[in-house]
């Protein structure tokens, strides 16, 4: 045990509250943050323009205000805000699918990655661009999004199908077939960049680092959908993922239709992650290190840990991606690289931490 | 409706900090200012060099390399396919020039929602395709008389080359190798820009059989039997390797002479206006008595 | 009376081989029956079964009559808890997170306070409410073991509103505890009989079973092979048939230890 500072008896006490007590504190708190995370990114950027005038683009979109300069117009309602909204959507969905992934496998580990289902998005993706111009000549409108969506749910399926003998879920034969479900896809990927051109493969390779560059209106559309509702849905899944987080025999004595929530929770998993992977390519560690965090922070209780974790994975994609386009303004960074740069570290500290018997 | 923004907040400052782009920024350019030009693509940079407007580039991607200078002098917008629109706009472009392949699309459509104009410059690796180039950059910025200057120079480049080329009484066998990565030689295959540069220098692609860039085996490369190897002084995986230290290199008919030519990739692979020199000096090192 | 717990020709199998093999047993409301048996007799797979965790490959069990079948997970909760031998938890839930777990689900129909108050009372029932603040995972085992008792003797607490008939699995359920403890937990086992609810149990140690149990059921390789009082089930020739152990002294012993009433506190409840 660490020596009893300040802070750390202030995050124990917090952590000792009873729930009713800690959801507000912490919700208010990460919302927020949000906010704050949210007024920078929206006023950061390589188009420098004040404050004030930042303030003036967003309220000419309101009827009756006054008209801002057309370039800040452009710059904050059609670059940084439809930008700002696809990274809280898909800072949420991939958060919060980590958090449910977790959840279902009883383990602070596992990851959309492990068990294959973003890997599943990602070679439906590689297909669409590679396949897409052999079939229809061209890749087709919205097929990489919808591509993306269908591999990942047919990863999920495929890997439930295996797992599940006589209405029970395996979990070891889960994760066990989503590595090698992964290593599959990953052969699979290798012989599509064999097959692809010069220009298909910088697009895969592109693709497979994640950025939320180009984001649009139209694309923030397409992916509110999915997200929004599968967000809507959660916390009806977090007492049972309480439950469940003592084994599915346990869960099941404390009166869970425990099947029921399992496919529950991976149907939100695919549909976040799909949409997430669609929008804005692989972009890893978001899912592991938001809940791991919240949980160290503010309790393993999934009633507060899921829709903190939504509002955290918001604001660290939405600040790590301020940071991306920003640091080397021109041109930017992918953010799936800065992802893995703050996350593969995480990662083995939690790895290390788990082995040393303190882990979270 | 008035966001409560924190003060501290001063993001016209961290602007200044990061160079000159600041204050003026995404105001509407006035009718008499000077072009300022995005050049997405080595080929156009290079293009708008020798037109004359390199002094109305005000950004520029990674891959123009040529001349040195415009990466040294102009801002940088990151790698041609992974441009950020903010990052474009923000250097207040007149006109975006964007080879084939730049992006990511969705990009592209942003700055033309934001009336940027933007021309694309396709890039076919021909002789035609480079001509096609020039006609079309030089429009863009208005430089109709340079470009037709340039567009002679560059024929009267092509024809000496075909004389040149039609002198050949044997072609050279030669295997354009973009990285050796491990050991494993990545080579240019048919319908590659290493192809299309192979065949205008009179030599005959030993990988034709291939498709694009492809690894080849060791088997392959000495079924291939190249009588030269070609690769890139700034290859992805630098040139440091002599592939004639590898065994299925070491057996082909281009190890006995040592018949390697190494150039640079830009100059070779680009398209642009020195590509009948580059041609014609490959052609040259290829038919050069064997070096050591 | 109807049996509260009943089971018939209950059978299970795995790979081609009979775990429990047809066994026929009727237990009485309120009964304390504690399964004994040699290694692999199949005592922990009878009490899966019999609590509805895993389906049986023929027979069935009746639950105050009702086949368990028919029984759906949520009405069950209401009716049985059962304790695990060992239940891993990978995430750092405080121990009063893990009590409450017991009262979450079906004491839906409480107020906020009402299941507070059912967690105070089973972590003291259990002697951690010292514990309440603690990590789950910082537990030794025995603490371990302890907390899970204190969830389940919250869930019968929830579910007693609801259904009035109910049955407490435990699947040695003191295993890693000291003898305080085990004996503590025995006592409050005895005391829910007591009270109406039927205590199934799973326990290696043949004294301290001999001595808390009503009832003994006796396996042998998935077979019963006598259920009654302990005089009458630990016979020496049954010992030293099933366990292949003789007794010394011509009666079974009673159980020598006996828990000392603390000074007060909640010590004195164990």
């Amino acid at each position: 045990m660490k020596a009893a500072s300040p802070a750390h008896a202030g995050l124990q006490g917090l952590r000792t509250r009873p729930l009713d007590q800690r959801v507000p504190i912490v919700l208010g708190g990460l919302a927020l943050l949000l906010v704050a995370v949210s007024l920078v990114s929206l006023g950061l950027g390589a188009v420098g323009i004040p404050v004030g005038r930042v303030i003036d683009a967003l309220a000419s979109a309101f009827p009756g205000a006054p008209a801002a300069p057309p370039g800040d117009a452009l710059v904050v309602l059609q670059v940084r805000l439809p930008r700002l909204l696809l990274g809280l959507l898909v800072g949420a969905g991939l958060a919060v699918s980590g958090t449910l992934m977790q959840g279902l496998f009883r383990n602070p580990l596992a990851d959309p990655a492990i068990v294959g289902v973003s890997t599943g998005a990602a070679l439906a993706a590689a297909v669409v661009i590679v396949m897409g111009p052999r079939w229809f000549g061209a890749v087709p409108f919205l097929a990489l999004p919808v591509g993306a969506f269908c591999g990942c749910l047919i990863a999920t399926l495929f890997l439930y199908l295996i797992a599940t003998r006589d209405g029970r879920t395996s979990i070891a034969t889960m994760l066990l077939g989503g590595v090698a479900f992964g290593a599959l896809a990953w052969a699979f990927m290798g012989f599509l960049s064999y097959l692809s051109n010069d220009q298909q493969l910088r697009d895969l390779n592109f693709w497979s680092m994640g950025s939320l560059s180009g984001s649009t209106w139209a694309k923030t559309a397409a992916v509110a959908p999915f997200i929004l509702p599968a967000m809507a849905l959660m916390p009806f899944l977090a007492r049972g993922l309480n439950a469940l987080s003592l084994g599915e025999a346990e869960a099941f004595h404390l009166g869970l239709p425990v099947q029921r929530v399992k496919a529950a929770a991976i149907l939100l998993v695919a549909v976040m992650v799909g949409a997430s992977v669609a929008a804005a390519g692989i972009i890893g560690f978001v899912g592991i290190i938001v809940p791991h965090t919240l949980r160290v922070l503010t309790g393993a209780d999934h009633r507060l840990l899921l829709p903190a974790s939504a509002l955290l994975g918001g604001a660290l994609l939405v600040g790590a991606d301020s940071f991306a386009r920003t640091v080397v303004a021109p041109a930017e960074m992918p953010i799936g690289i800065l992802t893995a740069i703050i996350g593969a570290p995480f990662f083995l500290w939690l790895l290390l931490g788990r082995q040393r018997g303190i882990g979270a | 409706m008035s966001l409560p923004f924190p003060s501290r907040l001063r993001v016209s400052r961290r602007a200044l900090i990061l160079g000159s782009l600041a204050a003026m920024a995404a105001r509407p350019a006035p009718a008499q200012a000077p072009r300022r030009i995005v050049s997405v693509g080595g080929a156009i940079t290079e293009i708008l060099y020798r037109l004359g407007h390199q002094d109305e580039i005000v950004g520029v991607d990674t891959t123009s390399l040529y001349p040195a200078e415009a990466m040294r002098t102009k801002k940088s917008v990151g790698y041609v396919r992974a441009l950020g629109a903010e990052g474009v706009l923000s250097l207040q472009p007149t006109l975006v020039l964007a080879l084939d392949g730049a992006g990511p699309p969705d990009v592209l459509r942003i700055l033309e929602q934001a009336g940027v104009p933007l021309t694309r410059v396709p890039d076919d690796p021909s002789r035609e395709g480079v001509i096609r180039k020039i006609e079309i950059i030089a429009r863009a910025v208005g430089a109709q008389d340079e470009g037709a200057a340039l567009i002679r120079e560059v024929e009267g480049g092509f024809s000496k080359l075909t004389e040149e080329r039609n002198a050949v009484t044997r072609p050279v066998r030669a295997l354009f190798v973009l990285s050796l990565q491990n050991g494993r030689p990545m080579v240019g295959g048919r319908g590659t820009t290493a192809d299309a540069i192979l065949s205008l220098a009179g030599a005959t692609n030993a990988a034709s059989a291939l498709d694009g860039w492809k690894p080849l085996s060791d088997e392959g490369v000495i079924a291939a039997a190249p009588e030269a190897v070609v690769m890139m002084a700034h290859g992805p995986s630098g040139a440091g390797t002599d592939p004639f230290t590898l065994p299925a290199f070491a057996s082909t008919p281009a190890a006995k002479d040592h018949r390697l030519v190494v150039m640079d990739g830009l100059y070779l692979l680009g398209f642009g206006p020195r590509t009948p020199a580059a041609a014609g000096d490959l052609m040259t090192a290829l038919r050069q008595a064997p070096r050591r | 009376m109807m049996p509260a717990l009943e089971a018939r020709d209950l059978t299970y199998e795995l790979g081609g081989r009979a775990l429990v093999d047809g066994i026929d047993l009727a237990i009485g409301k309120g009964r304390f029956t504690v399964i004994v048996g040699p290694n692999g007799a199949g005592k922990s797979t009878l009490l899966r079964l019999l609590c509805g965790e895993l389906a049986p490959t023929r027979g069935e069990v009746a639950v105050g009559g009702q086949s368990l079948r028919r029984i759906g997970a949520w009405r069950l909760a209401h009716m049985r808890a059962v304790m695990p031998q060992a239940a891993e938890l990978n995430f750092p839930f405080l121990v009063s997170e893990v009590v409450s777990l017991g009262v979450d689900g079906i004491g839906r129909g409480l107020t906020r306070a009402d299941r507070a108050g059912l967690v105070r009372q089973a972590l003291d029932r259990a002697d951690v409410a010292h514990l309440a603040a603690r990590y789950y995972q910082t537990l030794s085992g025995g603490e371990r073991q302890r907390v899970h008792f204190a969830r389940v003797v919250a869930q019968l607490a929830a579910g007693r509103s609801v259904e009035s008939q109910q049955i407490l699995f435990l699947d040695e359920p003191i295993a890693s505890l000291d003898l305080r403890h085990q004996l503590a937990v025995i006592e409050e086992a005895k005391a829910l009989a007591g009270a109406g609810v039927t205590v199934v149990a799973v326990l290696h140690d043949l004294l301290l079973a001999a001595s808390a149990s009503d009832d003994l059921v006796l396996l042998r390789a998935g077979r019963l092979v006598a259920r009654g009082p302990a005089e009458d089930v630990l016979t020496h020739a049954r010992l030293a048939e099933v366990f292949g152990v003789a007794l010394t002294s011509p009666v079974l012993p009673t159980q020598p230890w006996a828990a000392i009433p603390a000074a007060g506190g909640s010590a004195q409840r164990l």
